[in-house]
């Protein structure tokens, strides 16, 4: 019983773990330099 | 006179229809929606050149082209049928199972010699046009990752909360893998004012219609914004109404390649609300139809019917603006 008692315990520290992991994640790296330019038919 | 039908008036359908009868005076447009209050409305927002037709959506018409507007689910059997009858169909359907079914029609539209146009909306659509006027300049494409933020009306709405509890197919090493839907968090940076959105994978048909376009490629992606409700509450009914229709969306197609003994990246993109751009590449891609300015016969997605170029100059003339992501036009706004 003890040791049914831990193992939930674990699970539910992994997915809390988890869920915070989904949410939060890791940011990614915005372009340090550039821009959007409208394509004309000329560039077209 | 040549007509073209729209099978199903949503928010896509209804600025199909509109598109057609606003730049082709030459063409009819015949409207069938299984909601007759919403049919009446938009045929008589229309005006003259738009009649309505009652029957449901797989029933016989006697049309040039049947653009498949209706919500995701719908467009199988009728496809089935008006390419039996030798009528050339233009799906805007973004579901990966049906986009995949749509696409096994290849055969027996070949041997009838009538096209079906598959994923002609804003994303698969436009982003397979953006994928194929990038891939022209190089010599041969090694990746193609499309992104998209936004969406249409209620159906729209209803197919991207699907699309994130679903599973993703990834074109990688030249082989399909399936993937979790909303993992690969990848920032992109989409044309402004739109700006950066975290994306995910999700159940996309880009990569379907992509892949046999551009024989040889290693790799292919397909990734949509979503919030962390969207994410956490993908799994359960949608807990809110869906709105009439989305703001702004865009779309970012970055393709990496090669140009002779250099490897290159060029990345396009559009901002534009879905709605509005979808309707113009569906209403385009059937007008070119009529016309028979469709590369081939058989079921395919636009990065392999159309010539880019002229298609997004059309589409610029409409006011659907494509645009490029220059590295060294300064700085990038935050």
């Amino acid at each position: 019983m003890k040791m049914l008692r831990r193992a939930l315990v674990a699970l539910g520290i992994a997915g809390a773990i988890a869920a915070v992991l989904r949410v939060r994640g890791t940011g990614g790296v915005p372009p340090q330099g550039g821009g959007w330019q409208e394509l004309t038919d000329d560039a077209l | 006179m040549t007509s073209i039908a729209v099978l199903g008036v949503g928010a896509v359908g209804a600025r199909v229809a509109r598109q057609v009868l606003s730049s082709e005076s030459s063409i009819d447009v015949v409207l069938r929606d299984e909601r007759a209050a919403r049919l009446d409305t938009v045929a008589r927002s229309l005006g003259e050149g738009a009649r309505i037709d009652t029957g449901t959506y797989a029933e016989p018409l006697d049309v040039d082209v049947v653009v498949l507007a209706g919500p995701p689910g719908t467009h199988l059997e009728p496809a089935r049928r008006f390419v039996a009858a030798g009528i050339a169909v233009v799906s805007v359907s973004d579901e990966i199972t049906e986009v995949r079914a749509l696409l096994d029609l290849d055969v027996e539209a070949r041997e009838r010699g009538v096209t079906v146009a598959v994923g002609t909306g804003f994303a698969p659509g436009m982003s397979c046009v953006l994928a194929a006027h990038a891939a022209s300049r190089f010599d041969s494409v090694d990746e193609i990752h499309v992104a998209k933020v936004g969406t249409g009306g209620p159906a729209c709405a209803r197919q991207h909360h699907r699309a994130l509890r679903g599973r993703a197919l990834d074109w990688r090493d030249h082989g399909w893998a399936q993937r979790p839907a909303g993992s690969g968090r990848e920032l992109c940076w989409f044309p402004d004012p739109v700006g950066a959105e975290d994306c995910y994978r999700a159940a996309l048909p880009d990569g379907l219609l992509l892949v046999p376009a551009f024989p040889g490629v290693g790799r292919v992606t397909a990734r949509m914004a979503a919030t962390r409700r969207d994410r956490l509450t993908a799994r359960l009914p949608m807990l809110w109404p869906s709105h009439p229709e989305g703001g702004p969306g865009a779309i970012r197609v970055e393709v990496r390649g090669r140009r002779g003994t250099s490897r290159d990246v060029r990345v396009l993109g559009v901002m534009d609300r879905p709605a509005v751009a979808a309707g113009a590449v569906a209403a385009l891609t059937a007008t070119w139809a009529t016309q028979g300015r469709l590369r081939r016969a058989g079921a395919a997605g636009l990065a392999e019917l159309v010539d880019p170029a002229p298609f997004l100059s059309e589409l610029r003339r409409r006011g659907v603006r494509a645009a490029v992501f220059q590295h060294d036009a300064g700085p990038a706004p935050l």
